[in-house]
């Protein structure tokens, strides 16, 4: 396999060799090597020190279910530690299938010099961007369709990404024309539009085939993991993930009382029955729209949508749980159109729709709109693109936004905005947005999947229950495998060494695997203490350990010493 | 015990999705599962009141429960 090098300074591009030591690294755990050894941890994030990396995970190309993510990484510009996103799409498939472990983006183009990166087969190219900058993801993404090819895969930023604004985030396209998959968080998009690179294209591979080690193991393996899915109660075509989407647990994260609302004050939205699952399939389907689509291909969860307005045109593809929460609840919104027109508009910005609704909520809040109105909010968010002042602030993000309009509760940990799980009723959440190296990111250890096994009020178990669930996420997204499907392999990591072994050849016993999945978390970390993050970096905002949240009245009151001890057992 | 049930996802097709039950004093939660002809195995969350619950709980007067299938946070 081979390293994609892009000297942005220079406007060169280099093919290597993968050296040894990474050989066995694949999405997020490589970017979180290549992060320390090669970008310097306290650089500007938006400077040409710092490297942005797109890399497919151990498994991308190899025909597995649902392990087609793309990873995307850099130092961020909004925790400033390590940070990954991925997104669905072809991406992560098709740099599998071209044996491309990485596409590592150096240094940063003169102000103004846009260009967009062409990938072929075994070439690559960097080409003048022309009339594209200024263009939102939907318009890249067709001009450059039109342009390349129908089936090539379009990695694009919008104009927020170009604003290097830290809400930004990665725009991947997918199959049969589809957009907004996005690698959305940790602002970067802003990265990306530092170095002055509009969109990545790649033709789509003909005839490329990833080697196996052994095929027959990996070929079972994967078609046992592929059954798993299957006949799993949440994730089969009789599941709830399937037929509702990930808004399925809207419901559920209601009546537990943490769904974010106005500005996370309180924990239960008197208009979730029109944010639900199910409202949202009725409609989707009265309306002509689709619901079970796949944003990879080959994915059997098959849990996207495609959610059409009133005259049956699309509006979006897809709507999304943490977007209905961030932009819906939290904005005091219960209309899925309204919620469907402002994910459309971040998606084309290319905004992070977490960053995004939580910096709109906390504008709110310093009196720049009325939650529940629809035409104010939609009035800030359009000053993004139009790039003044405001839209640049709120696309900055959330604590931006609330630094700069005075106001103090903005739900954030480590710089970042927090996903649609109040911490305060959902505890185990709130030791992974304040501990893991990713900031609040709920991909990177969601406690709401194991609710059965802690109480999600209580505070007992929850930095156990953290730790284990953050070194699942590493690695399912240094594998490239959905957070989705996750269920098989927890209850059999057989499953993924057959995969692994499978296709490389490794022998891998459980403890290397289990060896592997940590050194991403410490490796990560290593680069965030020398990037100058401390104790006081990882933590719940103060209101949130004092302000009791409707309805159940709870603060966030897992002890800091509970907190401080979560790495211990790394 | 008079309590209002409401069910969520896959398990509404079965019984409206909101329901007044009137249960014996004490019931637990399970009746009202065998009550509205839930099959168990179906079952992925229960809430009473907002607060996670499983079939041996107690039933309060005016208490609202929840079931819900299984889900995946994401």
């Amino acid at each position: 396999m081979k390293l994609l090098r892009v000297d942005m300074n220079q406007s060169l591009v280099r093919w290597e060799s993968v050296p040894p030591v990474y050989e066995r690294l694949g999405g997020r755990a490589l970017i979180a090597r290549l992060l320390l050894e090669e970008v310097p941890p306290t650089c500007d994030a938006l400077g040409p020190k710092n490297k942005l990396i797109f890399s497919p995970g151990l498994l991308g190309g190899c025909g597995a279910t649902a392990a087609g993510r793309l990873s995307v990484g850099a130092k961020s510009p909004l925790t400033r530690g390590a940070k990954e996103a991925n997104a669905g799409g072809t991406a992560g498939d098709t740099l599998g299938k071209l044996g491309i472990k990485a596409v590592v983006i150096e240094g940063r183009a003169p102000k103004g010099n846009w260009s967009i990166l062409r990938i072929r087969g075994d070439s690559a190219e960097l080409l003048p961007a022309g009339d594209v900058p200024g263009s939102g993801t939907y318009r890249t993404s067709d001009l450059l369709q039109e342009r390349y090819g129908a089936a090539s895969t379009v990695i694009s930023i919008g104009q927020a990404g170009e604003m290097c604004l830290g809400g930004a985030g990665i725009c991947v396209t997918g199959e049969a024309g589809q957009r907004s998959n996005h690698a959305a968080r940790g602002g970067l998009g802003a990265v990306m539009g530092s170095k002055g690179l509009k969109a990545i294209v790649i033709d789509k591979p003909v005839g490329k085939v990833v080697p196996y080690a052994d095929e027959e193991l990996f070929r079972t393996a994967a078609r046992n993991f592929a059954q798993k899915l299957i006949n799993d109660p949440k994730l089969g075509t009789k599941g709830s993930q399937h037929l509702y989407g990930t808004a399925s647990i809207v419901a559920a994260v209601n009546e537990m009382g943490a769904f974010p609302t106005r500005n996370f004050s309180n924990g239960n939205f008197e208009g979730s029955e029109t944010l639900r699952g199910e409202y949202l399939r009725e409609v989707t389907l009265s309306r002509g729209g689709q619901v079970g689509t796949r944003c990879m291909p080959g994915c059997v969860i098959a849990c996207r949508n495609v959610y059409m307005d009133a005259n049956s045109k699309a509006i979006v593809g897809t709507l999304q749980f943490e977007t209905i929460a961030l932009l819906g609840s939290n904005l005091g919104l219960g209309d899925l159109d309204e919620v469907a027109q402002l994910n459309r508009m971040c998606n084309d910005f290319g905004l992070d729709t977490i960053e995004t609704g939580a910096a709109l909520g906390v504008a709110i809040e310093a009196g720049l709109g009325k939650f529940g109105d629809f035409e104010s909010i939609s009035r800030l968010l359009a000053q993004v693109s139009e790039g003044t002042i405001l839209g640049r602030l709120i696309g900055s993000g959330a604590v931006a936004t609330g630094r700069v309009l005075g106001i103090r509760r903005v739900p954030a940990a480590v710089g970042q905005a927090m996903p649609g799980y109040d911490p305060r009723s959902l505890k185990g959440n709130g030791v992974t947005y304040a501990t893991s190296p990713q900031g609040a990111d709920h991909t990177a250890g969601n406690a709401f999947g194991a609710r059965k096994e802690v109480n999600p009020l209580g505070t007992q178990g929850q930095k156990e229950l953290s730790l284990k669930l953050q070194i699942i996420a590493a690695m399912l997204d240094s594998t490239g495998l959905c957070l989705f499907a996750r269920p098989p392999i927890i209850a059999n990591p057989q499953l993924m060494l057959d995969m692994l072994n499978g296709r490389y050849g490794w022998g891998w016993a459980v403890e290397d695997y289990d060896r592997a999945n940590r050194e991403v978390l410490r490796t990560e970390l290593e680069f965030n203490r020398r990037a100058g993050l401390t104790a006081a970096d990882y933590r719940i905002p103060e209101y949130m350990c004092d302000e009791p949240l409707p309805p159940h009245n709870v603060t966030f009151d897992v002890p800091t010493s509970d907190m401080a001890s979560v790495f211990e057992a790394l | 015990v008079k309590i209002t049930v409401e069910l969520f996802g896959q398990l509404s097709p079965l019984s409206p999705r909101r329901q007044f039950l009137d249960l014996a004093d004490h019931a637990p939660v399970q009746d009202a599962a065998i009550l509205l002809g839930l099959n168990a195995d179906e079952i992925g969350l229960i809430t009473i009141n907002g607060v996670q619950s499983e079939m041996q709980d107690q039933l309060t007067s005016d208490c609202r429960l929840c079931f819900f299938p299984y889900i995946s946070g994401g």
